[in-house]
């Protein structure tokens, strides 16, 4: 109350981790933003930290990716000295050290999703500030605040494999609809015992949302058809 | 994602850092003695500036095996502090000595921590309660930001400060039993959950007595709504801008006044 809470700054993007019966999805948008320009329309936000670990980004492009980059490092260390696969935990706790203890610095807000034999699969939220938290489901970045009442009343526990996915991309694409800093194609990762699957959902591939209208590809060919909207004077 | 830049760096020019501002933060945390030991609550919410973006965060934890703490504030700095606490207790516990940290030591050590980086501008940005009972002996204190601590029967944090505690000045008694304690301590959290903008209605009562400690599982409380005065504010003016029948027991007190 009596503090100036500078908090939810807008970062341009959406980004989601989901548990299921099995393992987790991640999702995310496709859009990075420098001010109102779109730098790039088909980035790929779902980043590789081990073979069963992946990372999603949003806040500052530059501070997520070189902490990405610093984690992967530290991970294929301890790889190779514990002689098997990372655990998820060990890798969202390197994520959180580093937010943590360069927190003044760093603008990023993470979501690390993986399966490890001895958890299954987990979903990791790292905000701003360095806090950690395990949770069945995460979002994240500024598409994530039109998300909440969505996953309110649409996330349910012990989801399968396929119901998990459609939630995921159904959520991201609501959030394109309506965050100008996301968009772009959804990706998805799918990591579960048997490896990782990444998908990929095309603006045209995604259904309409209100007041969106089918895409075509000129206006002649609507005119040519047979029974055309009259165009009015 | 944009390459932002930073408003209000955080870096100063001697290349030192401090702490600005919070980001993910609990409210209110209430703690009172009572007959057989301390208890003390807190909601599970972790709030994002204005959104209630968390809410099944755990800010009461248990300390070795004499003391409780609860934390509001900045969630980050709360789990670093429990690291850091983890290891005071673990070296506590390899001398092996049949000694163990009572919550007196634990609130001075916490204070220290707090003071400490306070005087390098670099504070842990949270309010602390220290709850614990040792060989008998019931203890509660808080410790700020800045470093401010001192013990009390009762104490607060944030919003619970301006509302818990005059409940608690007018009915704490020393011999209150777990019973009556938790039924005050409800009475206080469902006026902050009336009350501040960041309660979320899923609590957790924690206690802790020379037998050890229980934290509960979170729960809800039912909130009341069902006020006559509530029902239809303008009754009686309507267009009017308050409630302009004000009862008072015993006697009837008509105040007539209509602004438009």
């Amino acid at each position: 109350m009596d503090l100036d809470l500078n908090a939810p700054h807008s970062m341009g993007t959406t980004i989601i981790g989901v548990t299921y019966d099995g393992g987790v999805i991640l999702g995310a948008d496709s859009r990075t933003s420098t001010g109102m320009y779109v730098a790039n329309r088909a980035s790929d936000k779902i980043t590789q930290l081990t073979d069963n670990v992946y990372i999603c980004r949003s806040g500052s492009a530059a501070d997520s990716q070189v902490v990405s980059d610093y984690v992967r490092y530290f991970l294929h260390q301890h790889t190779i000295q514990l002689g098997q696969p990372s655990t998820v935990k060990v890798a969202a706790n390197l994520v959180r050290l580093l937010s943590y203890s360069n927190k003044n610095m760093l603008q990023m807000g993470v979501i690390i999703g993986g399966w490890d034999k001895y958890e299954g699969g987990q979903i990791y939220s790292v905000p701003l500030g360095g806090t950690i938290l395990k949770q069945p489901f995460a979002i994240g970045g500024s598409g994530s605040s039109y998300l909440y009442g969505f996953f309110d009343q649409a996330w349910k526990e012990g989801m399968s494999k396929d119901e998990a996915e459609k939630l995921v991309v159904k959520a991201v694409s609501l959030a394109i609809a309506r965050d100008g800093a996301s968009g772009g194609v959804v990706r998805t990762v799918i990591i579960n015992a048997d490896g990782v699957t990444k998908n990929f959902y095309s603006g045209d591939s995604l259904p309409l949302w209100h007041e969106e209208l089918e895409p075509h590809n000129s206006l002649l060919d609507i005119l040519a058809s047979s029974s055309p909207e009259p165009m009015s004077t | 994602m944009e390459a932002l830049a930073m408003k209000d760096s955080a870096v100063s020019h001697n290349g030192t850092e401090r702490t600005l501002y919070p980001y993910v933060t609990g409210t209110s945390v209430i703690g009172m003695k009572y007959k057989d030991g301390v208890i003390m609550a807190a909601d599970t919410g972790g709030s994002y500036g204005s959104t209630l973006r968390y809410k099944s965060l755990e800010r009461i934890k248990s300390i070795g095996k004499h003391s409780l703490l609860g934390a509001s504030g900045e969630i980050s700095d709360f789990q670093e502090i429990l690291r850091y606490l983890d290891e005071l207790i673990l070296y506590d516990n390899m001398w092996d000595d049949g000694n163990s940290l009572g919550p007196k030591e634990v609130h001075n050590y916490l204070t220290r921590v707090m003071y400490n980086r306070r005087n390098k501008f670099n504070p842990l940005w949270n309010s602390l309660v220290l709850g614990g009972v040792k060989n008998g002996q019931k203890y509660l204190g808080m410790v700020s930001m800045i470093g401010t601590h001192f013990e009390d029967n009762h104490v607060a944090t944030g919003f619970g400060n301006h509302l818990a505690r005059p409940i608690l000045r007018a009915e704490w008694r020393e011999d209150l039993s777990f019973e009556e304690a938790v039924k005050l301590m409800e009475k206080c959290l469902l006026v902050l959950l009336y009350r501040d903008r960041s309660a979320i209605n899923k609590f957790q009562i924690a206690k802790i007595t020379d037998e050890g400690v229980t934290i509960s599982q979170p729960y809800a409380l039912k909130t009341h709504w069902g006020f006559s005065a509530f029902q239809n504010p303008s009754k009686g003016a309507e267009g009017s801008w308050f409630i302009n029948r004000i009862m008072q027991t015993g006697t009837r007190m008509l105040v007539e006044m209509a602004y438009w």
